[in-house]
C-alpha cells in the first residue's frame, strides 16, 4: 500500500484494451486518408509527421519527474509541479529553438528544439536539487527503487521517515532532460509539418506571395504546435495519474497506451490543423 | 562581430530580465499560496487549523503565467500597432493583464475560501484587500519582464513568433520554472517550518501548517517576505539562466557548422549541469548522511 494511502498503486503493466487499440487505428485510418484526400501527398506526410511528433511527446512526458504537492512538502521525490505543465514548459521552450533555427534546415531545427527542451530540464532540474539541498538540507532519496541505476547510490536509509522519498535522484534527472528533449523535437516537428503546409497553401489562397504570408503561417502553425503539445502532455498526465520518479518508475511501463492515445489523437487534431486552409477557402 | 557583440549584449539583458521575473514571479505564488503547497492551505481547515493564509490558486502557475503574459504580450502588440512607443505600450500591456490577474485573485480565494465554510474558515475581507494588491504588485514585475524580454527576442534578436504567442511560450516555461523551483521551499520550508529542518515532512503531518507568526496571526505577506530569501531568487536564477543558455547558444554559436554548433555547445551545457548536480547530490549524501529518528524532545 502506498505510504500516501488512498487506493492501491497499480504500477505494473497496464496494455492497451482491444477496443481502444481498434478504434485508435481506425481513426488514424480515417485521418491520413482524409489528407491524402484534401493535401495529397504532402498533407500525407504532414500527418505522418504530426503523428510522430505526438507520440514523441506522450512518450516523453513519461520520462519527466513530477511529485506534484507530496514533493513541495518533501513527502515524495520529483519535481513539485503538474507533469503536463512542467513538460510543456520544456517542450515550449524546445520549440522556441527550434521554430528558430527552421531557415537551417530541419534536422537542424529539429535538434535544436530537442536541446532547447533539454536545456530547460537539466537547469530546472539541477536548481531543483540546489533548493533541496542548501535550503532544506534534504539529500536525494527515491521511494520506488532501492538503488540508483546508473550511480548506484542507495536510498532507503537516506529516505525520511514517513515519506515517500524526496529531492531529485540522478536518474531522475537524467529522465528529466531525456523527457525533455523529445518533448522539444516532437513539438519542433509538428511546427515544422504544419508550417510547410500553410506555405504551401497560404499563398494562392489569400493572393499573396510566400514572405507576406509567412507571419500568418509562422504564427498558425506555432499556435497549433502549443495547442497538440498540452493535449498529449495532458493526455500522458491522466495515463501517468499523478506523480511519476523517471524511466525507473513501475509507472514508466505504462506508456504503450499512452503512445496509442498520443497517436489517435494527434491524427484527429492534425486532419483539423491541415484541413483549415482548406476550410477558409470554402467560407 | 559587431552584430554577435549585440547579441550578446541583448541575451544578457533578456537573461537579466528573466532572472527579475522569476524571482518575482515565485514570490506572487507564494504569497498567493498558488503553487502545490496550496493543497495544504485549502486542506488546514479541514483538519481544523483555521488559518489567515490567502490561496488563489484555480490553476497551476504555468497555465496562468501563460494566460496573463500572453495576454500583456497581445495588450502590448496591439498598442505598438497603433504606434505607441513599445515601452510604454509593454506597460499598459503589462498593468491591464495584472488587472485580470487581481479579478483571478479574488474569485479565486473568496470560492475556495468559501467552500470551507462548512469546517469553520472564514473569508477575511482584510486578508483579501490586503494580499491582492501585493501579489498584483508582484505579477506587473513578473509579466513586465517576460513581456520585455519577449520583445527583445523578437525585435533585437530576430525570432519568427509574433509577441503573443512568444509570450504564452515563455510565459508557460515561467511558471514551470518558478513553480519547480521555488514550491518545495514555501511548501517545506515554510508552511511546515515547526517540522524537523532536513528532513521530508511525514504523511501524518499533512494539514498542520505554522499559523501563528511572532506576533499574531501568520498571514501571506510574512510568507512572501520568508520566499523573498531563497525561494524567489532561486526560481529567478533557474529562469534566467534557461532564457541566457537559450539565446548565448544560438546568438554566438549558430553561426558555426551551418546551424550545429548551437546544437553542441546546448549539449555541452547540459553535461556541464549534469556534472553539477552529480556533484550536489554527492556533497549532500556526504554532509548530511542518512536519516536518523530525532529524539523526542526532553523539556
Amino acid at each position: 500500500m502506498s505510504a500516501l494511502g488512498g487506493p492501491k498503486q497499480t504500477g505494473g503493466i497496464q496494455p492497451p484494451t482491444g477496443t481502444g487499440l481498434v478504434v485508435s487505428i481506425v481513426l488514424i485510418i480515417i485521418a491520413l486518408a482524409l489528407a491524402f484526400f484534401l493535401v495529397q501527398m504532402a498533407g500525407l506526410i504532414a500527418l505522418i509527421g504530426i503523428i510522430i511528433g505526438g507520440v514523441l511527446i506522450g512518450f516523453g512526458v513519461h520520462f519527466v519527474p513530477v511529485g506534484g504537492a507530496p514533493a513541495a512538502m518533501g513527502q515524495a521525490p520529483g519535481i513539485a509541479t503538474g507533469v503536463a505543465m512542467l513538460a510543456a514548459g520544456a517542450g515550449l521552450a524546445g520549440l522556441f529553438g527550434g521554430a528558430w533555427a527552421v531557415p537551417l534546415g530541419i534536422p537542424v531545427a529539429l535538434a535544436g528544439g530537442a536541446v532547447g527542451g533539454g536545456l530547460l530540464m537539466a537547469i530546472t532540474c539541477t536548481m531543483v536539487n540546489v533548493i533541496y539541498v542548501f535550503g532544506m538540507g534534504i539529500p536525494a532519496a527515491s521511494g520506488k527503487v532501492a538503488k540508483d541505476p546508473i550511480t548506484g547510490d542507495t536510498f532507503p536509509e537516506y529516505k525520511s521517515q514517513g515519506t515517500e522519498g524526496h529531492g531529485l535522484p540522478f536518474i531522475s534527472w537524467v529522465g528529466g532532460v531525456i523527457g525533455g528533449a523529445l518533448g522539444g523535437f516532437g513539438g519542433t516537428l509538428i511546427y515544422i509539418e504544419l508550417l510547410e503546409v500553410y506555405q504551401a497553401q497560404l499563398p494562392a489562397l489569400l493572393g499573396a506571395t510566400v514572405e507576406q504570408i509567412a507571419p500568418v503561417a509562422v504564427s498558425l502553425a506555432g499556435i497549433f504546435a502549443i495547442g497538440m503539445f498540452l493535449m498529449n502532455a495532458v493526455l500522458a498526465a491522466y495515463n501517468i495519474t499523478g506523480t511519476i520518479e523517471g524511466p525507473h518508475d513501475p509507472k514508466f511501463k505504462r506508456f504503450p497506451r499512452a503512445v496509442i492515445a498520443a497517436a489517435a489523437a494527434s491524427a484527429v487534431a492534425g486532419i483539423f490543423a491541415i484541413a483549415l486552409s482548406g476550410l477558409l477557402g470554402v467560407f | 562581430m559587431e552584430e554577435i557583440v549585440f547579441g550578446i549584449g541583448i541575451t544578457a539583458l533578456a537573461g537579466a530580465l528573466a532572472t527579475v521575473a522569476g524571482a518575482a514571479e515565485d514570490t506572487e505564488s507564494d504569497i498567493g499560496s498558488q503553487g502545490d503547497p496550496n493543497s495544504q492551505v485549502q486542506l488546514a481547515p479541514q483538519m481544523g487549523y483555521i488559518h489567515r493564509i490567502f490561496n488563489k490558486a484555480i490553476a497551476g502557475e504555468p497555465p496562468a503565467y501563460g494566460l496573463w503574459v500572453a495576454l500583456g504580450a497581445g495588450l502590448a502588440w496591439a498598442f505598438m500597432a497603433m504606434h505607441i512607443n513599445p515601452i510604454l505600450a509593454i506597460v499598459l500591456g503589462s498593468a491591464l493583464a495584472v488587472f485580470v490577474q487581481g479579478v483571478y485573485a479574488t474569485t479565486a480565494y473568496l470560492g475556495r475560501t468559501a467552500s470551507l465554510a462548512k469546517f469553520g474558515q472564514p473569508v477575511y475581507i482584510d486578508i483579501l484587500k490586503s494580499m491582492t494588491t501585493v501579489t498584483m504588485a508582484h505579477a506587473f514585475i513578473a509579466i513586465f519582464a517576460t513581456v520585455a524580454m519577449c520583445h527583445l527576442m523578437i525585435s533585437a534578436l530576430g525570432h519568427p513568433f509574433p509577441l503573443p504567442l512568444l509570450g504564452l511560450v515563455w510565459g508557460i516555461a515561467l511558471g514551470a520554472a518558478g513553480s519547480a523551483t521555488g514550491n518545495p521551499f514555501y511548501g517545506k520550508e515554510r508552511q511546515y517550518q515547526e517540522q524537523k529542518f532536513g528532513a521530508g515532512v511525514p504523511i501524518s503531518a499533512s494539514g498542520n501548517i505554522v499559523r501563528y507568526a511572532e506576533a499574531g496571526q501568520r498571514n501571506s505577506l510574512d510568507n512572501g517576505f520568508f520566499s523573498a530569501k531563497l525561494g524567489g531568487p532561486a526560481s529567478g536564477v533557474c529562469f534566467g539562466l534557461i532564457v541566457f543558455f537559450e539565446l548565448w547558444r544560438t546568438v554566438v554559436f549558430e553561426p558555426f557548422a551551418a546551424g550545429w554548433g548551437a546544437v553542441v555547445i546546448g549539449v555541452v551545457v547540459i553535461l556541464v549541469f549534469a556534472v553539477i548536480d552529480r556533484y550536489i547530490e554527492v556533497w549532500a549524501r556526504k554532509t548530511f548522511g542518512p536519516y536518523t529518528v530525532p529524539e523526542e524532545a526532553s523539556s
